[in-house]
Order: C-alpha cells, then sequence, then structure tokens
C-alpha cells in the first residue's frame, strides 16, 4: 500500500503542506509526496489512495504547476472507478475564489469515478494558522474515522458501501 | 560530488526561495542568507500591501528554513558597507545576488523631480514601517495622481482611499497611516498607457476596490464590453471595471469618500508646477486625441522598479548575468536582480529553482571547492551579524506591541530592532 500524496502549488506553500503530511503518515505507511506537474492521470487511475493538496492561484483557478496534469485528466479520461482520494485546499478567504482550485481537481476525479473520502480539509491564508497543522490535524480526523481501511487498502470499499 | 558552501545575499522571497531549492540539491551543506536589515523577508515584509496579509504567509514556509531546514541567517551586513564581494566570495565557494531592484523608476520626463512626486515603493516602503522610509511624511494634498496601473498602482491606490475602519486585522499601522493620510483625498486619479483591456493590474485587485465603502469610481472614456476580447485575464479585467462603473451609478449621490478616477491609454509628457507639482500632462500617443492635463497635488509614480543601490556590487555599471544567472565563475543572480522588476512571488520561485540547477550543474568546474563559510568572514563582519533567534525576538515583541484591530506593530527604528536582535551578543565578544 502506497499513498501517494500530490500537490498543485504556485509559491511553494502546497508543496510545504504535503511534505508535513508525508511525514505525519511515514511512520505508518509507505508515502510519497510529488508534484502534480509530474504526475501522469495513468498513475492515478492505479488502484491506490491519493491525498490531493492544492492551493487556488488568479481568478479561482489551478495552481501552475496543477494545470498540465489537469488537461491530460480532461484529455484521457481515464476511469477512476477503483481510485479513493481526500482532498486538502489551500487559499485565502479575503477573495471571494476561496479555495476553488481544490474543488475543481475534486470535481474532476469524481466525475472520472473516483470515490472522495470524508470532509474536504481547508486552510485560509488569512486565517493565522499554520497550514500544515491545520492539514495534519485534517488527516488525523480522516484517519480516525477511515484510517485503518485507508492502510489496508480497503478505503474504496468502505466508502463505497 | 563534494557539496559547495553557499552564500545568498537577500533575504527576500528570492533569496528564500534559492536557498530552499539548494537545500533540496544538497541536504547537509552549509547555506547561509545574508541582508542589511536585521530582518528577514524583504518584499514580503515590506512591499506586499499591509492589507494583504494572506500573501504574507509565505513567510511560514521560509521560516521554516532557519528553523528546520539548517539555513543560517546574518542580518546587519551590507554588501558594501559591512562586507566587500570579494571577501564574501573569498569565504563561500558560491555566492548568489538576490537583492532585488528596490529603486522606483523614474518617469524621465520634464518636472519628474518636482516636489510632490513620490514613488509607489518608497510609499509601500513607508505603510509598511521600513526604516529607510521613515524620513519620508508625504504631502499629497487633495488631489493625487496615480502613473502606472499595475497591481503596485492598485495597492497605492486602495491604501490611500480605503476607509480607516477597513484596516481591521491588517499589519497597518495607524502610526504609518497617519504619516501618508494626514488628510484625506477628495480624489485620486489613476492613469495607464494602456487600454482597459491590457491594463496591467489584476481583475481580482479591481474587486477588492469594489467592495470598500465611500468610495466612487470613474471612468473618462465608455468600456469595452467584457466579451470584446479573446483573451481570459483582459475579459475578467474589463467585467471588474464595468463592476466598478455601475457601482458608481448606484450610489454616487451618497459617496463623500475619495473620487477614483480611471484614465487608460495615456502617456505622461511632462510634471507642470513652479516649486512644485501643480498638473500632469499626457499625450493620447497614436490616438491624435487632444493632451489631457490633470490637477494635481501629488503625484506617485508606480511604472516598476531600478537598481540605483550605489553599494552593490559594481553599482551602476554592474555586470550584466547571462541568461540563466552567471555573473562570473561561482558568482549568481536571482529574482528581480536577474530578470527585471517582472513578476509575482512565484515567479521568483520559479526563477530561483532554475537558478539552483545551474549552479548545481556548474559546480566545481571553473572553481575548485572547500571555503569554510561564515567563519571565514573579516570578524568585524561575523562580530555586527545578527541572527535568525534575533529576528524570533522582534517577531514576538512586534506581536506583543500590536494595536487593538491589527496583527503587529513592526517596529520601524532600526536601532531598536539592532537592540533587540543583539539582545543576545551573537558571535562577539
Amino acid at each position: 500500500m502506497t499513498i501517494h500524496v500530490i500537490y498543485g502549488t504556485e509559491t511553494g506553500n502546497a508543496e510545504m503542506v504535503a511534505d508535513d503530511l508525508v511525514e505525519a503518515l511515514e511512520h505508518d505507511a509507505t508515502v510519497t509526496a510529488r508534484d502534480l506537474a509530474d504526475f501522469d492521470p495513468a498513475e492515478v487511475a492505479e488502484r491506490d489512495f491519493v491525498i490531493l493538496v492544492s492551493s487556488t492561484y488568479g481568478e479561482g483557478e489551478l495552481p501552475n504547476s496543477a494545470q498540465p496534469f489537469f488537461a491530460r485528466l480532461e484529455a484521457q479520461a481515464p476511469d477512476l472507478s477503483g481510485l479513493t482520494f481526500a482532498t486538502f485546499g489551500l487559499g485565502d478567504s479575503f477573495y471571494e475564489t476561496f479555495n476553488h482550485g481544490s474543488r475543481i481537481l475534486a470535481d474532476k476525479l469524481r466525475e472520472l469515478g473516483a470515490t472522495e473520502l470524508g470532509e474536504r480539509g481547508v486552510h485560509d491564508a488569512s486565517g493565522g494558522e499554520l497550514p500544515g497543522e491545520v492539514a495534519v490535524e485534517w488527516l488525523k480526523g480522516l484517519l480516525g474515522a477511515h484510517g485503518a481501511r485507508v492502510m489496508a487498502g480497503e478505503a474504496a470499499a468502505e466508502a463505497a458501501s | 560530488m563534494t557539496a559547495p558552501s553557499i552564500a545568498i545575499v537577500g533575504a527576500g522571497p528570492s533569496g528564500c526561495y534559492l536557498a530552499q531549492a539548494l537545500r533540496k540539491q544538497w541536504a547537509e551543506t552549509r547555506i547561509d542568507i545574508i541582508d542589511r536589515l536585521p530582518v528577514p523577508f524583504g518584499l514580503v515584509r515590506y512591499g506586499v500591501a499591509p492589507d494583504h496579509p494572506g500573501t504574507k504567509a509565505v513567510t511560514r514556509q521560509f521560516e521554516r528554513l532557519f528553523e528546520r531546514d539548517g539555513i543560517g541567517f546574518h542580518g546587519n551586513l551590507a554588501l558594501g558597507r559591512d562586507l566587500a564581494l570579494d571577501e564574501l566570495r573569498e569565504a563561500y565557494d558560491v555566492v548568489a545576488l538576490a537583492t532585488g531592484l528596490a529603486a522606483d523608476r523614474r518617469l524621465g520626463i520634464p518636472g519628474d523631480d518636482l516636489p510632490g512626486v513620490y514613488g509607489a515603493g518608497a510609499l509601500t516602503r513607508r505603510l509598511n514601517d521600513h526604516p529607510d522610509e521613515q524620513g519620508l511624511r508625504p504631502d499629497l494634498g487633495r488631489r493625487a495622481v496615480i502613473i502606472g496601473q499595475g497591481n503596485v498602482g492598485i495597492d497605492v491606490l486602495r491604501l490611500l482611499s480605503k476607509p480607516e475602519a477597513a484596516f481591521e486585522g491588517s499589519e497597518l499601522s495607524p502610526e504609518a497611516l497617519a504619516a501618508c493620510r494626514a488628510k484625506p483625498l477628495a480624489r485620486l486619479d489613476i492613469v495607464g498607457r494602456s487600454s482597459a483591456a491590457e491594463a496591467k493590474c489584476d481583475a481580482a485587485m479591481l474587486r477588492e476596490l469594489g467592495r470598500l465603502a465611500g468610495l466612487s469610481f470613474h471612468f473618462a472614456a465608455p468600456l469595452p464590453a467584457p466579451e470584446s476580447t479573446e483573451d481570459k485575464a483582459a475579459g475578467q479585467r474589463l467585467a471588474a471595471f464595468h463592476e466598478l462603473a455601475e457601482r458608481h451609478t448606484e450610489r454616487h449621490t451618497e459617496s463623500d469618500g475619495c473620487q477614483i478616477h480611471f484614465h487608460f491609454g495615456w502617456t505622461p509628457e511632462a510634471v507642470l508646477g513652479e516649486a512644485r507639482v501643480g498638473a500632469v500632462r499626457f499625450h493620447g500617443g497614436e490616438s491624435g486625441q487632444e493632451p489631457l492635463e490633470l490637477a494635481a497635488d501629488s503625484v506617485i509614480t508606480a511604472i516598476g522598479f531600478a537598481q540605483h543601490d550605489p553599494d552593490l556590487p559594481g553599482g551602476p555599471e554592474a555586470p550584466r548575468p547571462d541568461d540563466q544567472g552567471r555573473l562570473a565563475p561561482g558568482l549568481y543572480c536571482t529574482g528581480w536582480l536577474r530578470r527585471g522588476p517582472r513578476g509575482t512571488i512565484p515567479e521568483n520561485r520559479q526563477d530561483a529553482r532554475a537558478v539552483a540547477a545551474i549552479i548545481a550543474a556548474d559546480l566545481g568546474a571553473e572553481r575548485p571547492l572547500g571555503r569554510p563559510g561564515f567563519a571565514a568572514l573579516p570578524a568585524a563582519a561575523i562580530a555586527r551579524a545578527t541572527d535568525f533567534a534575533g529576528w524570533k525576538r522582534i517577531q514576538a515583541v512586534e506581536a506583543a506591541e500590536a494595536p487593538a484591530g491589527r496583527l503587529c506593530r513592526r517596529i520601524p527604528d532600526l536601532a531598536r530592532l539592532l537592540e533587540i536582535a543583539q539582545a543576545t551578543p551573537v558571535g562577539g565578544p
């Protein structure tokens, strides 16, 4: 069982969050953090558990490093019915487009058949909390509810039941 | 392969991103960032508007470099003043300059040095309590003209016209606000060379203006429809301008706040006045329009940044880097210093990563390694340097002294910053 933390970033904040999630998980699972810029949708289609971390830029758009991935995802439209994922978004509630980036990605994965596990986590840059701490708290909550099965690779089965 | 000792000059976003990228390259090697101030983060602290704390949040990522990733911070060390570039290059295998471009680009037209002409960068530093700008008490009068419609121009427009109550939750100090806004402005004109569609600001910046109470927005000429352009960003920008224009029609009778007038397609020709600014004249380029003359008590230039720091190596005759950021063997530059004053924080991250890759590829080819780093600097430089713990003490004081409704109160006085940073003597006897 390998958990991929995949992130889309512009300033590097989402990468930092991904690094923190890896650190929180690495005692219990094989876990890697990868930039969406270097990630192929074909890899997502493998039966794995993926944690998606993404910021939001411009007019509520995806961050730069996620855009080519999203374009390939649309073009290839792989069957993701075997995939379970969880989403953590970064944004700034100062803007109306708060956290749109992570939503765009999550919506697309679901559209392709993937199952989203638990509540989407969010960090607000205007909120004063550390994004990594918020993300690790969110992950603990998620694993508290679904953890044993995620680790056993049965998350998809549970989420579907 | 042996790892080099690395010094980065400038603790702004470009310098911090470079350190981050180099640390990923070499997990163990000595990497130090040197800054002339005892506080890090450069333009994130002193250039990003004080009412955009979300944008400043990137510093949490940078702090981790010093707290966890073993990057050294040596403040209060100015290249040219406390340390010669040659001395730095003797001590470190690799030196990278990330000192940015701090000077406001001048208009270069008659009258651009009249009293009453201010640079947007200097004004933003003043509003961010930069120690160098404490002498700046701009006299903006009742009518100011902002030249330049990039995000920096819009920042200044907003900071000068936003109702005081709306600064709740920001980092703007009451003192800085009072220094720049002794009297409320009745009217602000903002003039750009581009058309409305091609204006250099982001739509999100314009929509932020639209959310502020008490302002009214005026457009001298009809705006093109958002559908008139294929370009997505231009369409969003035009839509945002339309929202401002419509808002004015709805509420202009009740508005007693600042009147904001947008003008597109005008090139500045002369700042007019005897003892100080009285008006600005613009021409319409090839449009054949009659020149535009705007009465003004003051002019704020927001047309970009330039280097004029005589303390920097080479001064105005500084060697131009090649397109990969090389200045000389073992000497590099990154960020605005390399590419010019364009690009936001994320673009400088990309830039730093590219330069880090070049540094790694060049390593050892022209210059043998083995220099020890900070300990090999002249004793006087080592003695005066402040450290990251000193910055954390400053940060704690600034948070503790936050006035009501503010996140912190930045310390504008360099002597006090140094006193706090040096509370535990660093490196000295």
